[in-house]
């Protein structure tokens, strides 16, 4: 299998003394969705933005096929991405122009921009939303821009942080729907999530963060196997992770 | 229990404080320096213009203009903060306390201001309407009461749930306003008495009425709030860099055909640069505003050297107040994340500023000609004109700005 994003190592945080993340390693192979899951303050924005470039580790490496954001900027950052936990939008843009931005910013062809753009927005019910500036949006529509931004692209590496929050449930639908089709198109996806029982459906593997260091991984049957319970969801394996107890 | 009137004062303490920092920095701009200036030529010039004045002056319209709209325009400075709709919220039978300390606040202030504006306007009140100080202490008297009549009522009208209410509501208290002054500084007192009796009816029973069926639109005074404090951060913007200003977009739809760009992927920020600067703060009108002043310069000016002088301060200073625009979007993720090469950020910025101080130049050219000016004075102001808008943009913004991400 193909590695998309590979982590090796990977020790680092917002000061050098005193890392968030200890030496963290994992990888993300075309067609699969990883889910990165652990408690607030476990280290999972810390990884992302990590595998963002916008931290530099103090010890280890993250390449996306094969390599580093130091080695090839603006290659690295054009193969992936990013849908953020909180949506970042430009106040000044209306929707259509952050769709076009975006497009414009990643090389897309203009005629690729307009196949692709339509379907996009039909799917999350924005086509008459487009001429709207964000101050009318609600949380779940600024979502929604994100989401319709990352997928504009079509990257080989999607890296979403807790993308359901505010969204409504048939944008949900829509977002997973998608991101399955663009994994069996080979792309891979790590996605940060709380809710554990849509990652435990969609994700084919798992890595649990506890206290900035890999607690397990694997895919949901590994997991159960480490743990010794056949019937474990991912929620019991995720307590059992973050507090150390059998449940 | 909750100690409202602490409260009130603490937030009132720490808005003093942070309006004093923000006033001594402006102090120490050399800002107060020109005020002082404006303020001496201005009493000069004031004093001349009154001795000219012909005897049939309108003053009585002129008063009832002024203090119309400085008795109407009346809001309560509430102190609210953003948490308070969540934090608040379930005391708010209680709020009363607390909101009584923002009105009597809101009076002592917006008092002091009428007395200021009367006194100021005290040569003319005794040229035109009464030299008599009995009359001019009732004047003021009922001017205060009216005051106080207005602060109330309008608090009691941001209780209503839609913009178009409260705005009914303030033009009724414009119109009451407007009546009032008229008689009051035609000294109808007989007349005013009435005013008084219906003042006395509305707030009882129309804005009265409102206290009991609304509850606070909590929304609302923030927002009121909120934008009371903008004003402040916005003043001081003009001197330093206010953190807090949040910026307010206007859509401009008819300016949006001049911001387009052509897709490409080198043009990525170009389209970002021209729409911020036309939908964002204020950029847009600042540059209008100096473009305007520069020609009322040019114009009061007599022609020689001193017009391609002006033309380059004029440019120079439209370059100046435009290059915050290139950090407008500081700490946005995306800029950072785009795969896009540095270098076109600055160049698209470089590229629009350019043009616009062209256009600027073209226009005061233009207007110079028009004016009668001579070619060559024409061509001198062209050339050095466009030598400075390349040098500023080539070499000075490209020194300034590569240090910001």
């Amino acid at each position: 299998m193909k590695k998309i994003l590979e982590i090796t190592g990977l020790t680092g945080g917002y000061s050098p003394d005193r890392p968030v993340l200890h030496d963290v390693s994992f990888n993300v192979h075309a067609n699969e969705i990883v889910g990165l899951i652990g408690l607030n303050g476990a280290g999972k924005s810390t990884t992302i933005k990590h595998v963002l470039g916008l931290m530099e580790p103090s010890k280890g490496t993250t390449k996306i096929n094969g390599k580093t954001f130091q080695e090839e900027p603006e290659e690295y950052r054009g193969q992936l991405s990013y849908i953020p936990e909180t949506p970042i939008l430009y106040e000044e843009l209306t929707l259509w122009e952050h769709l076009e931005m975006t497009a414009m910013a990643y090389g897309l062809e203009e005629q690729t921009f307009l196949t692709r753009v339509r379907p996009l927005l039909a799917e999350f019910n924005m086509e008459n939303k487009i001429k709207w500036f964000p101050g009318h949006f609600s949380k779940g529509m600024r979502q929604k821009v994100m989401i319709l931004c990352a997928f504009l692209v079509e990257p080989e590496l999607y890296i979403v942080d807790e993308p359901f929050v505010g969204l409504d449930p048939l944008g949900i639908h829509s977002f997973l729907e998608l991101m399955q089709t663009f994994k069996n198109n080979g792309a891979g996806i790590l996605m940060s999530t709380h809710i554990l029982a849509t990652a435990e459906r969609y994700c084919d593997r798992f890595i649990i963060l506890h206290e900035g260091k890999i607690a397990m991984q694997g895919t949901l049957q590994e997991l159960k196997d480490q743990l010794g319970n056949p019937d474990a969801t991912l929620d019991d394996i995720y307590i059992y992770a973050s507090r150390g107890k059998r449940p | 229990m909750i100690d409202f009137t602490k409260i009130w004062r603490v937030r009132k303490d720490q808005y003093f404080s942070l309006a004093l920092r923000y006033f001594r920095l402006i102090g120490n701009s050399g800002f107060m320096l020109s005020l002082y200036i404006l303020f001496v030529t201005g009493s000069f010039y004031y004093a001349r213009i009154l001795k000219q004045l012909p005897d049939n002056f309108p003053a009585l319209w002129l008063f009832v203009a002024v203090f119309a709209y400085l008795l109407t325009k009346s809001p309560v400075r509430t102190f609210l903060r953003n948490g308070d709709l969540v934090f608040l919220l379930p005391v708010e039978s209680r709020m009363k306390e607390y909101f009584r300390h923002s009105i009597r606040y809101s009076m002592v202030v917006q008092s002091f201001i009428v007395v200021l504006v009367f006194v100021a306007l005290g040569p003319l009140f005794s040229k035109y309407i009464s030299g008599r100080g009995l009359e001019m202490i009732i004047t003021i008297v009922l001017l205060l009461a009216a005051k106080l009549w207005n602060i109330k009522t309008s608090w009691e009208e941001q209780r209503l749930p839609f913009n178009r209410n409260r705005r009914n509501h303030t033009y009724l208290r414009l119109a009451v306003n407007a009546v009032f002054v008229y008689l009051l500084f035609q000294k109808a007192y007989v007349f005013l008495i009435a005013i008084l009796a219906i003042m006395y009816v509305l707030s009882n029973f129309v804005f009265g009425y409102i206290k009991k069926a609304h509850g606070y639109k909590w929304e609302h005074l923030l927002e009121v709030e909120n934008g009371m404090m903008m004003k402040l951060y916005r003043v001081a913007n003009l001197f330093t860099d206010v953190p807090q200003l949040a910026q307010r977009v206007r859509p401009r739809a008819w300016l949006s055909s001049l911001s387009k760009v052509s897709y490409s992927h080198s043009h990525t920020f170009d389209g970002l640069y021209r729409k911020t600067f036309f939908r964002s703060n204020d950029y847009f009108g600042i540059y209008i505003r100096l473009i305007l002043i520069g020609g009322l310069f040019l114009f009061w000016i007599p022609q020689g050297w001193w017009h391609p002088a002006l033309v380059l301060l004029f440019l120079h200073a439209t370059g100046i107040q435009l290059l915050p625009l290139y950090k407008h979007h500081k700490g946005n993720v995306w800029f950072e994340l785009y795969p896009v090469k540095h270098q076109w950020r600055l160049r698209a910025f470089q590229k629009w500023l350019r043009l616009l101080m062209l256009i600027q130049a073209v226009l005061y050219v233009a207007f110079l000609l028009a004016m009668g000016g001579t070619w060559t004075n024409g061509v001198v102001c062209a050339v050095l004109a466009v030598i400075f808008v390349w040098l500023f943009t080539e070499y000075y913004t490209k020194k300034q700005l590569l240090r910001v991400r």
